[in-house]
């Protein structure tokens, strides 16, 4: 980089005449009776760090990075121990302050009345419930060809086969939804059946006809993917070209 | 507009938490029963009715200052540069 481009100022922000000298910086005292508060302060503190990283780059033999890094120590370990200690105090305070309810003991001898998974298990319980549509085949002389609770299993292993292939289909290249509407579609699509298939093990709580909940979900999670898909495409046109307006004012093109 | 976001983020979160730790106290008679929300005890001692009121105090604060970062403050800031 020449002299005359440090003279001007870049689109990071950075730029000439920010930090100050080594003999200009402040001292503790004067910087506390700042009124500028605590933000200046801090970004005076990372412009440093920045400046100091800058020069660092510049005479070591690297190829200079086009990406903004902070040293692990003190930075990324002060910040770390700050949030650690947050979520540590918030555990403590917690457990402290409103203990969790201690149940009683599961009695053995009785089978609860209402029997379900915990909550994130929902979705394969309800795919166990799918015996409505293990289809009768005329073939057999209108036998089932296998046993309902097989079906679920095998419901089971397609799902989560399902999900598996995904991956392959889509790498992934996409930073947001409206890049590729069908892809999230597809996501939106999968989500709203995980959350139907979680409603299919409590369908006779709905005050409604249990067979329109079973409908209700395989049908609600297609009309939300239809949903999704029209409004990305919808959106899509004008979110391209108010993103690609941005970047070109950052960095005009040459 | 981000850190008037953080403010009020802040202030309802921080409210919402000492709301819920006297309400956990004071307005939650056992775990199958209502939770956080029941009628205040009857004939509360001196410290009850203190932490009842600070319980109080602490949501209308949460609210309020929600309200007033990400409401209030954003829309006076609008209406004077749309105005003057």
């Amino acid at each position: 980089m020449s002299d005359s481009d440090t003279n001007e100022p870049r689109t990071d922000g950075s730029g000439p005449g920010i930090v100050a000298p080594d003999d200009e910086v402040p001292t503790w005292r004067e910087r506390k009776e700042r009124t500028t508060g605590l933000s200046r302060l801090t970004y005076e503190y990372f412009e440093r760090a920045r400046r100091e990283d800058q020069d660092l780059r510049q005479e070591s033999s690297y190829v200079e990075r086009d990406v903004l890094g902070f040293p692990a120590w003190p930075h990324e370990t002060i910040r770390n121990l700050a949030l650690a200690s947050f979520f540590t105090g918030m555990l403590l305070f917690l457990a402290a302050m409103l203990p969790p309810h201690l149940g009683d003991p599961a009695n053995p001898a009785e089978t609860p009345s209402v029997i379900l998974p915990d909550w994130y298990l929902y979705w394969s319980f309800g795919l166990l419930h799918l015996d409505p549509i293990n289809p009768e085949l005329a073939i057999v002389g209108g036998e089932k060809i296998m046993s309902d609770e097989l079906y679920g299993v095998l419901a089971n292993v397609v799902t989560v086969g399902a999900i598996a292939i995904v991956p392959f289909l889509n790498k992934g290249s996409a930073r947001r939804p409206v890049e590729e509407p069908f892809w999230a579609a597809v996501g939106v699509g999968g989500v709203v059946f995980a959350f139907t298939m979680s409603i299919l093990p409590i369908q006779d709580m709905f005050p409604w006809a249990v067979a329109i909940t079973f409908d209700l979900a395989f049908f609600l999670p297609l009309v939300a993917a239809a949903i999704t898909y029209a409004v990305l495409k919808t959106m899509r046109e004008g979110y391209m070209y108010d993103l690609n307006r941005r970047y070109y004012r950052l960095r005009p093109p040459k | 507009m981000a850190d008037e976001f953080m403010k009020g983020f802040a202030i309802l979160s921080v409210g919402i938490l000492v709301w819920m730790t006297f309400a956990g106290w004071y307005n939650t008679e056992s775990f199958y029963d209502t939770q956080l929300v029941a009628p205040n005890p009857e004939d509360p001692g001196t410290f009850t009715a203190l932490a009842l009121i600070v319980k109080d105090a602490a949501l209308y604060f949460a609210l309020l200052g929600a309200l007033t970062f990400w409401v209030i403050i954003p829309a006076g800031r609008r209406a004077r540069a749309h105005y003057a």
